[in-house]
């Protein structure tokens, strides 16, 4: 009894399927197989292309950004801005007196260039502890290190001075006589 | 029709497989009218049964290379067709109510008179069924698939299939007693 639709639908069905589709639906089907096959593979392959790029582009950016990072040296002046302007003051001074020294030795190379060695090694020594800075747990320190070096530099080179005076002084009284 | 599922086809789908066009339309004369009425049945609109089609062989020939023999092309076919009718009756927002638990117990089952039975009378009221109803009645009574099987396809639980599929059955019976039909 109950069963009596489910046996109707199942030997009637073929009566229940008389509708029939367009005419027309075959020929849209083949032309959209037409479109589709070259289509599919070209824009596949553009796709990957792009799908690449822009990985590629990700990657560089990413490492460019790493590689900046890195490369962003820290300097004294982010320890500490009066230690920054300290060493600012120091290097000039230095620059200038070596300047003076330059143009005062010129009568006295041998002399010059024992000056200019003993102030190289105390340079050298600045420049590790600049890079120090840059990993060294303890950076305050290690600053207070590089200023120190800069006003040994400093004292050095005034002496350097001092005496490159004296020796001009007394060449020209040898002179005078 | 039945005779239609049986894969005596293999070669043309073997054809279709190297992309011969002719084979191509051998099968879509094969199957287009059967196909045609499984998505008419559940989409139950002439216009979206033909895009429905249009789409399922497509879709069938450029996956061809997916298509295994574990079953015969037509089944495998008719899948394609009910899943794309489906996704149709989602864009529309049709409802699958869950009613787990509910009434699952003695539902009465409903009678048909024989009388009651024309193939017109049944048709046009399927047509006026809400789709929640008709998509699990055509599934199980035109496609032959069983409540697991129609759980796995809507994505919902087989009591709710069953549940769904009786109060289709009962709304389709009192639709036909109003139209009168012999009476």
């Amino acid at each position: 009894m109950s069963n009596k639709l489910e046996g109707f639908v199942r030997d009637n069905k073929r009566e229940f399927e008389v509708k029939v589709p367009s005419d027309a639906l075959w020929s849209k089907i083949e032309a959209e197989l037409d479109k589709k096959k070259p289509v599919k593979k070209t824009f596949g392959m553009y796709q990957w292309m792009s799908i690449a790029a822009m990985l590629l582009l990700t990657v560089g950016v990413y490492f460019g950004y790493q590689y900046q990072k890195t490369n962003a040296e820290i300097l004294v002046a982010d320890i500490n801005p009066g230690m920054g302007k300290k060493e600012v003051r120091f290097t000039s001074l230095i620059e200038e007196k070596r300047d003076s020294l330059q143009i005062l030795a010129a009568t006295d190379p041998a002399l010059y260039k024992q000056f200019i060695t003993d102030m190289g090694k105390l340079d050298n020594d600045y420049q590790e502890l600049k890079r120090q800075l840059q990993t060294s747990p303890n950076k305050s320190l290690v600053g207070k290190a590089m200023m120190k070096n800069l006003e040994i530099q400093l004292q050095m080179i005034s002496q350097q001075l001092y005496i490159i005076n004296q020796v001009n002084q007394y060449k020209k009284e040898e002179n005078s006589i | 029709m039945e005779t239609v599922y049986i894969d005596k086809h293999a070669d043309l789908v073997n054809e279709c497989r190297n992309g011969s066009r002719k084979a191509q339309f051998e099968i879509y004369k094969l199957y287009a009218t059967a196909m045609y009425n499984v998505a008419l049945r559940i989409v139950n609109d002439d216009a979206e049964a033909e895009d429905v089609l249009q789409e399922a062989f497509l879709d069938a020939f450029n996956r061809i290379a997916d298509f295994r023999q574990e079953t015969t092309f037509g089944l495998w076919l008719k899948q394609i067709v009910i899943n794309r009718s489906i996704n149709y009756l989602r864009k529309r927002k049709m409802e699958m109510v869950s009613v787990d638990g509910v009434e699952i117990a003695e539902e009465l089952e409903t009678d048909f008179e024989e009388t009651h039975l024309k193939v017109e009378a049944i048709k046009s009221a399927m047509a006026e069924l809400p789709d929640g109803y008709r998509v699990v009645l055509s599934l199980y009574l035109f496609e032959g698939y069983d409540h697991e099987e129609i759980a796995h396809i809507l994505k919902i639980t087989e009591n709710t299939s069953r549940t769904q599929y009786m109060r289709a059955k009962r709304k389709l019976n009192s639709l036909l007693v109003t139209k009168g039909v012999a009476r």
